[in-house]
Formats: structure tokens, C-alpha cells, sequence
């Protein structure tokens, strides 16, 4: 048996849904850290190795961090054995990973054994849909990064694309705003029933202008937050976002923001912004490619955004024609979207750590 | 002798006791290095080994002394950390087990720079030796020669210093450590220094007459450390010159120290460069851990057209990977001759080789270069090495072509 410098080897799976890891540490350097030589006879037998599972199992949880986008990730043990390398006897654990939200492990942070071997090192084979990737973690450079290393630009592009329709659309506070503000363009008579009719194409033109002042509004503070210039409390944010959508809706009735529904769609806009860049700073976590995750995300954001306007609008134009859409629906929806969202700010507020 | 075949420069030195004489234990060699970088390497490994069952009777491993690994942290003192670490390198140096330069490392952590003694920086400068961190050894050497301090520690540096300068080639450096020596202690060690030097500068013979002189008469009094040392150096010099007595004088250098692993690896090359690879198995029977030593062995063994080198081969193949993996090419020698003799890859063995001899520059290492260069056909490479030869006027009788 050779001698060599200590190295733990660490094989994770992610080519399939179910990813898994297996972890080999030596006998030799697991004495040092867990008791394993009970009859301290200098000698380390199968039955002592056996007897210490629990020990090494935990030893090697506490050591060994997977997270992904949504948090840390659990590891479920699998198999137990033993395994040989060129020095000798390793004890070797595989287990299945458990990631929040179904979510793909994205960062594996490894401190195993350098408490007591500074040259220890934590040797990593990753094998990835695009192929394999291999590491060495030392005292000094112990968190690997699993995603993005090799994936061209045009994909994070892609992916975050997606992400960001996907966040748009889901993500029903955005969703409800943008509703809200779009309700005074698909009346016929203002809800407050001054001034005349007004044609289709000026409700068109205001439709541009409120939709393209919430675009920009949000596009400067995702940049300003992604890029890390403003990085605001996003537990407050939460909350204003929630009362964006119930002052706007309340707005429709009562305006105490003003008519001009554009400086109101720029104005919050600014807000969502940030929230959009909370979760764009989760997913992007993975991945160098930070600028192209961005550009994909904002497009994204944009292009759920047009397609629900899109879809949404000339069916709320058709029905503005009906004197039941404009005096009982209208102020249904509104009634309604502001109790949900007056809920959720209740409910984040109440999430709050406190102070 | 100094270091003839392999002398990773962390080979020899006197140990951080209070004198030279009692160093002998932690005069052994083998070492090992390992310098690892976070590194993404490209090439693509085998599969990982088979989970298997554990044998509950079987007994797995024995364990050496780990007593001194825990309570690194607890160390109050600056001697008990000392004691600790010079504990560790001489495990080390006894064993060829790298993981006891690992848990030095480790002990050195709880030591600030500011807080390190003369002493510590000492070992710290062994170390970092044994690691190949050879310019960072010699910052911490510099610092205990130059400031005041005890002369034992100093003469202790000077002599570890010699042998650094020494295996880098850097003989004008040498000469100046080697002369330090002598005014604060002379004797077969100082003699065996100067030796080496004028030997790799062009006056082999010579140095070879004076220190066999000196030997003959100090036999009767000198130390058995001391007498070791000279018939090591003089071993080396003559195998440098071929002379026929090279091999008795390994021979008695071996016998002086058999567990001198440092040693052990010169004589068996001697005996495979000299087509005795039956008495080089016998030599490696049993130190199969030790890299330089396997691979010795696997060349022996390929001579001997012995069916037992596939198994040796697959081995050492998948200690060279995992050192590779680890991103630090430590023994870039014994791969390099491994690469050259056993698996017939000139190119890659160049590759390595050539790496080697940027800090390494032993006669067996620049032996290797040439070898290599020549099989990869880098005609350019081999003149670098030969104009660098000429200029020290060094001639050596394993690069004959060389001769001036």
C-alpha cells in the first residue's frame, strides 16, 4: 500500500433527476476524527469500522454542504461499505440528495479532515448532463461551484429566459399589478365617469405607455440590484410590493396616487425590480455568466409580461363595452385584488424577524 | 553525501535537535511533496472503485503513532509546538509518509509569523522543503542566519541551506553555506558538503581523494552520523565518476543506515543502471509505498521480463492519477522515469522531466532530462541542459555524451 497525502474522494451524480453523491475517507484518517480503534490495540478491524457508522455518517453530513438556488440541500444515506484507493481501506457512504423545490445542487462546500491535515484535500468527480468535471478543494478554496462551468452562453441565456416568463407569470403579484394598471385602459368612460369616450387607439397608446413605464421602472433596479450597486432589505420590499398592488387598486376608486397611471406604473415598478432581482440573485447563484443570466432574465420578465398583456387586454376591451363589466366587475376585481394583496402584506409583515 | 540520486533537497538535514550528532534519525529521505492548488483538470479518470461489503473479522489497516495529532491546538509554548512538529517530520522522513507533513502544516496554523522562533522557522524552512516550497524554506533559513540566535540552530540552517542550494545547482550558493559550515563546525558533515559541491563544479576527482582521506582517518572517532553522511557523499561521487568501488560504497552506506530510504533508492538505481535488477528487487522488496522506490521496482521488474509488472504497473498508474487528481505533481521525477522506462511515453515523460529539472537539478535529475530529451526528439531542451552543465563544468558518467 502506497503512501500518499490524505485525499477524500467525492463522486457526485447529477446526469439523472435522482443526483447522488458518494463520499470515500480513509480509515487511516477517519481514526483521527471519529473514535474508531475502541480496544486501542493500533489496529482498525471491519467490526470496528462497522461499529462507528453513525459516527462517520455524521462526521461526513457536517462536513459536507450541497445547496442549490433554494437552500440547502439533504442528503439521504443510501449505501454503506468499503472501497480501496491506492493507499489503502476507505470507508465510503453514497447517498441520495434531496434538494428544496426539486431544485438541482448547484455549490458543494467541503470541509472534511482539514481540522486536522492542512494537505488534506477534498478530491471532486462531477458527472454532469454536459459531461464530467474534476476538482481539488484545500483549506484555502473549499466551495466548488456545480452549475454554469461548462454551459455555453446561449443556454444560461435560454434558461434564464424561461426563468424569467416563468417568475412573471407565477409570480402573481406581478401578474395582479399589471392588472390592476391596465384597468382604466379598458374602459370605455373613466370609472369616474368625467370626460367622453376616447378612442381605441388612444387606450392604446396609454396601454404602451403604462406597460413600457413598468418595464423600465423594473428594468433599472434589477440591474441596480443583480449588479450588487442597491441592495435593499427584500423582506421590506415583499411588503411594498403587496400595498403597491392594494393602493393601486384602491387608486382606480380613489385616486389618491393621481390619475396619471403611468407614474404609478414607473413608480412601483422601481420596487418589483428588486423583487424580481431577489430571485434572479438565487438562481444566478450557480453561474458565472452573471450579465447573460441577467439580459435572459429582464427579456424574459418582458416577454411574460407582453404576452399576458396581449392576451388579457382585448379581452377586458371587449367586455368594457358592458355597463356590468364597468360598474360591478371592475370594482369587484379591484375590491378583490386588494384584499388579496392588503393579506399578503399582512402575512409577510407577519413574517418578519424580528426586531 | 549529499544527495546523489534522488535528493529532494528535504533529504537531509540535522534535525532541530541541539546538535548535528543527533540527527541521525531524521537523516532519512524519501520524501514527498505536495503542493495542491484548486485545480479543474481536463483529462478523464477511471470510474470510481467498487462499494463492497466490510469483513467484520478482517483487520483493515494498523494504524502508526497518531498520539501527537490531536491537541495541536492545545500547544501553550513555542518549544511545545516545536516538539510537536519536529515530532511530525520525523515521522516523515522514517516512514515516507506524507501525511505527517500534513498535520505539521496543520500545527503551524495555530502560529502566527510573528510568533514563530527561531527554531520553528527552522522546521517551518524543512517543511516547506519537503513540499518543494523551496524559495519560501529559504526565506525562513535566511531569517534564522541572520538573526541572532542559537548557534546550534544556525549551523543547523547553514547545513540545510547547503543541501537546498545544492540539489537546485545553485554551487556559488553552495560554496558560501558549505564555508559557513566549516568555521562553526567542522568535521566529516562540512568535509562531505565542500565535496559535493566541487565535485558538481568540475573536480570530481579531487573532492573524492580528500573526503576519502579524511574518512580513512576519522573512521576511528568520528560519529557514526557523521561517518554515514561521508560514505553517502562519497558513493555519490563515485557513481558520478563510475568508479568501480561505487558499489561498495553503497553498500556500506546502506549498512550504516538501513533505514536511510533516501539511500536505499540511490543504490538500487546504481544496480538497474548497472543491469543487476535481481539484487534491485531484492533492494525494493517491501517499500512499495514509497513512490521512487516502486518505480525503481517496476523498472527492475520490466528488465527481469517479470509477469509481476502488470500489477505493480496498474498500481503506480492509479497512485500517478490520484496524485495528478489532487492537482499537485509532486514526484514529477519518479513519474517522468516511470513515464520514460516502464510505459514507453517519451513525450509525456519529457513533459514531466523537464518540469522537474526547473528546481531539481541532482545529477538524477538532469540525467533524466537528457534521456528524455532525447527520446522525445527536443533538441532544444537538451541544449539548454548542456550549455547549463558546461558552465559549471560538471561531467558526470551517466550523461557521457556530455563530457566536455
Amino acid at each position: 500500500m502506497a503512501h500518499k497525502a490524505s485525499d477524500g474522494f467525492v463522486y457526485l451524480d447529477q446526469r439523472e433527476a435522482d443526483q447522488t453523491i458518494r463520499v470515500d475517507l480513509a480509515v487511516r484518517d477517519l481514526a483521527l476524527v471519529v473514535a474508531l480503534d475502541h480496544n486501542r490495540d493500533q489496529q482498525v478491524t471491519g467490526a470496528e469500522l462497522n461499529q462507528a457508522r453513525a459516527d462517520i455518517t455524521r462526521y461526513i453530513e457536517q462536513g459536507l454542504t450541497l445547496s442549490s438556488s433554494a437552500g440547502n440541500c439533504r442528503l439521504s444515506g443510501d449505501q454503506w461499505g468499503m472501497t480501496r484507493h491506492s493507499d489503502g481501506p476507505y470507508a465510503s457512504a453514497r447517498y441520495g440528495i434531496d434538494c428544496p423545490e426539486g431544485t438541482v445542487a448547484s455549490t458543494l462546500h467541503y470541509q472534511l479532515l482539514f481540522e486536522v491535515d492542512s494537505l488534506h484535500r477534498g478530491l471532486i468527480q462531477r458527472m454532469g448532463a454536459e459531461g464530467e468535471q474534476l476538482a481539488s478543494l484545500s483549506p484555502d478554496s473549499n466551495t466548488l461551484s456545480l452549475s454554469g462551468a461548462a454551459m455555453p452562453l446561449w443556454q444560461t441565456f435560454a434558461d434564464f429566459l424561461w426563468q424569467g416568463v416563468v417568475h412573471l407569470v407565477l409570480g402573481f403579484d406581478h401578474v395582479l399589478f399589471l392588472l390592476v394598471l391596465i384597468l382604466p385602459a379598458t374602459l370605455r368612460h373613466d370609472a369616474t365617469g368625467a370626460a367622453g369616450r376616447t378612442t381605441l387607439k388612444q387606450r392604446l397608446w396609454q396601454l404602451a405607455g403604462i406597460v413600457s413605464a413598468f418595464t423600465v421602472a423594473h428594468s433599472i433596479t434589477l440591474v441596480l440590484a443583480a449588479l450588487n450597486i442597491v441592495q435593499p432589505p427584500i423582506a421590506w420590499i415583499e411588503i411594498i410590493i403587496a400595498l403597491s398592488i392594494a393602493l393601486a387598486a384602491l387608486n382606480l376608486f380613489f385616486p389618491v396616487l393621481g390619475r396619471k397611471t403611468w407614474k404609478l406604473a414607473f413608480g412601483f415598478g422601481l420596487i418589483h425590480g428588486f423583487g424580481f432581482a431577489s430571485v434572479l440573485s438565487d438562481l444566478a447563484s450557480g453561474t458565472s455568466q452573471k450579465v447573460t443570466a441577467l439580459a435572459g432574465f429582464n427579456i424574459g420578465v418582458e416577454l411574460g409580461q407582453l404576452t399576458l398583456v396581449a392576451l388579457v387586454f382585448p379581452l377586458l376591451y371587449l367586455m368594457g363595452s358592458h355597463r356590468v363589466y364597468q360598474r360591478a366587475a371592475v370594482p369587484a376585481m379591484a375590491l378583490v385584488v386588494s384584499a388579496i394583496a392588503l393579506y399578503w402584506a399582512a402575512e409577510r409583515f407577519a413574517g418578519l424577524p424580528a426586531m | 553525501m549529499m544527495c546523489s540520486s534522488k535528493c529532494t533537497t528535504d533529504d537531509r538535514y540535522p534535525g532541530g535537535g541541539v546538535t548535528i550528532a543527533a540527527g541521525l534519525a531524521l537523516r532519512g529521505r524519501a520524501l514527498l511533496p505536495l503542493i495542491a492548488l484548486l485545480g479543474v483538470a481536463t483529462h478523464s479518470y477511471a470510474a470510481p472503485p467498487p462499494i463492497e461489503p466490510i469483513p467484520q473479522a478482517q483487520v483493515l489497516i494498523e494504524l502508526p503513532d497518531l498520539s501527537n495529532v490531536q491537541g495541536a491546538a492545545t500547544d501553550k509554548t513555542p518549544e511545545q509546538a516545536a516538539n510537536r512538529i519536529q515530532a511530525f517530520l520525523q515521522q516523515a522522513r522514517t516512514s515516507g509518509d506524507p501525511r505527517f507533513l500534513g498535520y505539521a502544516q496543520r500545527a503551524f496554523n495555530e502560529w502566527p509569523d510573528a510568533r514563530l522562533t527561531p527554531r520553528l522557522l527552522m522546521l517551518r524552512a524543512s517543511l516547506n522543503q519537503s513540499l518543494h516550497k523551496f524559495d519560501d524554506a529559504r526565506a525562513d533559513l535566511d531569517k534564522v542566519i541572520s538573526h541572532p540566535s542559537d548557534p546550534a540552530l544556525k549551523t543547523q540552517a547553514w547545513l540545510i541551506l547547503a543541501n537546498l542550494e545544492t540539489v537546485q545547482g545553485r554551487y556559488d550558493h553552495a560554496r558560501v553555506a558549505c564555508t559557513e559550515l566549516e568555521s562553526r563546525y567542522a568535521g566529516l558533515i562540512t568535509a562531505s558538503c565542500h565535496a559535493l559541491v566541487k565535485a558538481r563544479t568540475g573536480r570530481a576527482e579531487e573532492a573524492y581523494n580528500r573526503l576519502n582521506a579524511m574518512t580513512r582517518v576519522s573512521q576511528s572517532h568520528a560519529d557514526r552520523t557523521s561517518i554515514a553522511w561521508a560514505q553517502g557523499t562519497l558513493a555519490d561521487i563515485a557513481t558520478q565518476q563510475a568508479r568501480p568501488d561505487a558499489q561498495i560504497r553503497w553498500q556500506k552506506a546502506l549498512a550504516l543506515d538501513p533505514d536511510d530510504l533516501y539511500i536505499r533508492a540511490a543504490y538500487a538505481d546504481w544496480l538497474i543502471q548497472h543491469q543487476q535488477p535481481d539484487d534491485a528487487l531484492k533492494l525494493t522488496e517491501g517499500y512499495e509505498q514509497v513512490d521512487n522506490l516502486a518505480v525503481l521496482r517496476s523498472i527492475a521488474l520490466k528488465q527481469l521480463d517479470d509477469p509481476k509488472l502488470a500489477a505493480l504497473k496498474t498500481r503506480l498508474n492509479q497512485r500517478f492519477e490520484e496524485a495528478r487528481w489532487r492537482g499537485n505533481l509532486l514526484h514529477k521525477r519518479d513519474l517522468a522515469r516511470f513515464l520514460l522506462d516502464v510505459e514507453n511515453d517519451p513525450e509525456a515523460a519529457f513533459t514531466y522531466a523537464w518540469q522537474n529539472w526547473q528546481t531539481q537539478r541532482e545529477p538524477a535529475d538532469t540525467a533524466l532530462i537528457l534521456r528524455a530529451s532525447a527520446a522525445a526528439d527536443k533538441p532544444d531542451a537538451r541544449q539548454t541542459v548542456t550549455r547549463w552543465l558546461e558552465a559549471r563544468h560538471q561531467q558526470d558518467a551517466r550523461y557521457p555524451e556530455n563530457l566536455l
